[in-house]
């Protein structure tokens, strides 16, 4: 599905978002979130409390066969992915809550993810590849502590930094979506409607759940937002790494389907999410009156 | 105790001279060169962009780039000592080179509001003839307009980047042209500012000694700047501010500040240079004092201002009393209040009890109110530090006197209501162009502010109310004739009377009633109308169709019968709630 080439330039591409994002951030924005950490419980919360149960009573619900239910909870039992950070800074979200939000799901994950799929699935015996989560980990730490590093060292080559990332990081949105469609037509065409309904829906019931339960808990709007894309959106490379791992040939495609097509969809979906959310930031921005400002 | 005696002087610290009898420079031109002689590899001025990326100048650098620029004012433009130059230039590295330049080649500065519509300019231009003009970029198509009713010697041109290294100063022209489209091609002849830089230092060998020979016969006495202030009559007018005026003011709210180091404040300026408050504290008090000026092009939405304060050492700024309210309802500014903060002032307009008390929470700093007019160059009292009273404009500044008298001139019982009036070297000589207006505002040495306060026992000042038509928007004069006159031109509109009205957010907002000729005529209408003509803060907020207007005897249309009508509205509406 993805080349080893293709997945080195997007490993590459992240690595520049990142520094980018990074270079946005200070460390009092990681103070600040965690002085307040119940921004990040509502976060594992939604993540691993919502999500799946999201995820089960779509897989019981929807007519399809067993192998596409199994994807669809792997794919809800995912922690947020690294495009929930960038989909974050461009709705004007909390950034520094979105990246420790995705470090404490990932973390976290490697003890959750077993204990919900249990749960919800039965005895399903997963193997989690930890270099995966490892490399997930670095590719977010590591360039957003040299963003911030380099924004210290020098304010404009930060500010230069964070435009260029920022940049890469609307080209990379656009490629994702753009370099998939044509390498997955045949797929896309054979796929039943459970399956995208499935897929789709998984993210957009996860944004709904993630705002709706912190503006319940009361989190300031810019947070609600953010654990709203943290929620709906989720690691999808992993979850096709933890299906390449476990099964195989044809069972494997089939497993795979839901996440692949989430992970199309998720883009989309988040573009128009965020756009919306960039909206509402606007309209609530303190009007100034005309004067001396 | 009279107030000749100027009991306030017992508020000042212990450092404080009550009287400020010399002034050690000349002209602003040797003041900037002799602080740039002291302070010279200091960082003197920063532009801080929205997104963190900035440009900053030393005090060395900015005293060598004016210096050229006055050459090139002088010698290549043709510019004479006494010429004026307007500058319609936002807060960005170009303006205090601009500034500065005028001063050293002995020109009068005009100072240009650059929101300001082509109409408004032209009218500003027309009385204060400026030979040349220093504006920024983005609004060369309202000078193009300007300029088929008046001409310029020389006009030179500046960007909001400018002087930025060039990674960030390109990509900032490129999303201004390509993404916000807020430079427009430039159809008339000009200058870039850097060329003209180029030219006036290329000129002469020895530089320094022909600059100072372009001052050399200015005396405090002289005129520094025309600082226009609205108009009376649709015009506006022009305050002269001498050198020894701004000098003066300067030297005396500086006097006043006890608490700051030299070399070490970093100032965050907000406000804009063209406004006199920022101008006489913010650009050239803090340069006297060797700080850095962290200048904000544009501060609106108030998230421009994040990266300002999470990047610089804010150790003292400015406002009124919109950017304190409003910054107090930012989240992000309640999480990180700048620490190295040591206070805030505040002029303009009225600062709101409410909202200096909110600011000290939140920042755990004072903000202290002071007071004065374009005319007064423009301090006439502040708060001491330490005294800070609410709701009141403080004491007068040293060698400041103020006191409140009766319709007749004569003083009014402490603590009673009178005019405010006010003497000292800050006034300014008159009104240019304009002697009838100068003796009807300037009288035996005095200055008459049109505004009505109280002298409490002690000595501090408050403000209860406004004799003038005048309107106070937002820390911005609007004068109800130049609205009128703008809305009466209009074929729709019979007749229209305007007032300021009280409003939460401004302070005062403007409000135009309105008889119509033309029965469809909508408020959107008018109001978009409005918005061709005037700058944005001079549009009214409100329209009010009415059948008729309340006139006196002889068919004068009678703004205080409004204004009572309105504030009964105010008490009103406050008795239910």
């Amino acid at each position: 599905m993805v080349g080893p080439l293709e997945q080195a330039i997007l490993a590459l591409m992240i690595f520049v978002i990142m520094l980018g994002m990074g270079a946005s951030l200070t460390p009092r924005d990681f103070t600040l979130a965690l002085k307040r950490p119940y921004g990040l419980f509502i976060g594992v919360v939604s993540q691993y409390g919502f999500m799946p149960l999201i995820g089960f009573i779509l897989a019981t619900t929807l007519p399809v066969n067993d192998t596409i239910k199994i994807g669809i909870l792997i794919m809800a039992c995912m922690p947020g992915g690294t495009t929930s950070n960038i989909f974050t800074y461009f709705s004007k979200g909390n950034l520094a809550l979105s990246v420790l939000m995705t470090v404490t799901s990932t973390v976290f994950g490697v003890i959750l993810i077993p204990i919900v799929l249990v749960l919800y699935a039965g005895a399903l015996d997963l193997e989690i590849p930890r270099e995966n989560i490892i490399a997930t980990l670095v590719l977010l730490l590591v360039p957003v502590a040299i963003g911030m590093i380099l924004r210290k060292l020098n304010a404009n080559i930060g500010a230069v930094t964070e435009f260029m990332g920022s940049l890469l990081a609307v080209f990379f949105i656009v490629f994702l979506i753009v370099s998939w469609i044509p390498r997955n037509w045949e797929f896309l065409l054979g796929t039943t409607w459970g399956t995208y309904f499935g897929a789709i829906t998984l993210g957009l019931f996860g944004f709904l759940l993630g705002y709706g339960f912190s503006a319940l808990l009361r989190l300031h709007p810019r947070n609600a937002r953010t654990v709203a894309l943290e929620t709906g959106i989720q690691n999808g490379p992993l979850a096709i790494a933890i299906i390449a791992f476990t099964w195989s040939g044809a069972e494997a495609q089939s497993v795979m389907a839901v996440p692949v097509l989430y992970s199309l969809f998720i883009v989309i979906t988040s573009t128009m999410v965020t756009m919306w959310f960039r909206r509402i930031n606007t309209a609530n921005e303190q009007p100034l009156p005309n004067g001396l400002l | 105790m009279s107030v000749h005696d100027r009991p306030w002087t017992a508020f000042y610290g212990p450092s404080v001279r009550k009287t400020i009898d010399t002034l050690e420079y000349n002209s602003i031109g040797d003041f900037i060169s002799a602080k740039a002689d002291q302070f010279g590899k200091l960082p003197a001025f920063t532009t801080c962009l929205p997104n963190g990326m900035n440009g900053t100048l030393s005090y060395k650098q900015a005293d060598e780039m004016s210096d050229a620029l006055a050459v090139y004012l002088r010698d290549i433009a043709g510019l004479a000592a006494g010429d004026r130059v307007a500058i319609q230039v936002p807060n960005c590295l170009g303006y205090p080179i601009a500034a500065m330049a005028v001063f050293k080649a002995g020109c009068v500065l005009v100072n240009v509001n650059p929101l300001y519509t082509a109409e408004e300019m032209v009218k500003q231009f027309k009385d204060a003839e400026p030979a040349a003009i220093v504006i920024i970029d983005m609004f060369s198509d309202k000078l193009e307009d300007a300029m088929r009713d008046y001409s310029f010697k020389s006009v030179i041109v500046t960007r909001i980047a400018e002087f930025l290294p060039a990674m960030p100063r390109g990509i900032v022209g490129l999303v201004q042209k390509y993404w916000d489209k807020t430079i427009k091609p430039i159809n008339f002849d000009h200058v870039r500012l850097p060329d003209a830089i180029k030219q006036g230092r290329a000129k002469h060998d020895h530089m320094h000694q022909v600059i100072e020979d372009y001052r050399a016969n200015l005396s405090p006495d002289d005129v520094a700047c025309l600082q226009y202030t609205g108009g009376t009559t649709g015009v506006a007018k022009g305050a002269i501010l001498t050198h020894g005026n701004i000098l003066m003011n300067m030297a005396q709210v500086m006097e006043l500040i006890e608490n700051l180091e030299e070399g070490k404040e970093v100032a965050l300026t907000a406000l804009p240079l063209y406004h006199i408050f920022a101008f006489t504290v913010n650009f050239l008090g803090f340069y006297s004092i060797g700080a850095r000026n962290i200048l904000i092009p544009n501060p609106r939405p108030l998230s421009n201002l994040k990266r300002a304060f999470e990047n610089y050492k804010i150790t003292w700024m400015s406002g009124v009393n919109t950017l304190f309210n409003g910054l107090n309802g930012e989240v992000w500014f309640q999480d990180t209040p700048p620490k190295h903060l040591k206070f805030a002032s505040a002029g303009g307009m009225a600062l709101q009890g409410a909202v200096a008390q909110r600011w000290e929470e939140v920042t755990g700093k004072p903000v202290l109110e002071g007071y004065g007019l374009t005319e007064s160059s423009p301090v006439l009292t502040f708060n001491p530090f330490g005294q800070t009273r609410l709701n009141s404009i403080g004491v007068p500044v040293p060698s400041t006197e103020v006191k409140c008298v009766d319709e007749d001139g004569k003083d009014v019982p402490q603590g009673e209501r009178g005019e405010i009036i006010a003497r000292g070297p800050q006034i300014m000589k008159g009104y240019w162009n304009k002697p009838e207006e100068t003796e009807k505002t300037i009288m035996n040495g005095w200055l008459l502010t049109g505004d009505i306060g109280v002298m409490d026992a002690d000595g501090y000042f408050r403000i209860v109310d406004r004799k003038k038509d005048m309107i106070l928007v937002s820390g911005f004069n609007v004068y109800p004739n130049e609205v009128e006159d703008v809305m009466a031109a209009h074929e729709g509109i019979e007749e229209v009377a305007v007032i300021g009205v009280p409003d939460n957010a401004s302070g005062e907002a403007v409000k135009a009633f309105v008889v119509r000729r033309d029965e469809n005529l909508t408020k959107d209408a008018v109001r978009a109308y409005c918005k061709e003509h005037l700058t944005n803060y001079k549009v009214p907020k409100l329209v009010e169709f009415r059948d008729e207007l309340p006139k006196s005897n002889v068919g004068k249309i009678l703004r205080k019968d409004l204004r009572a009508e309105e504030l009964a509205k105010v008490s009103n509406t406050e008795g239910k709630v």
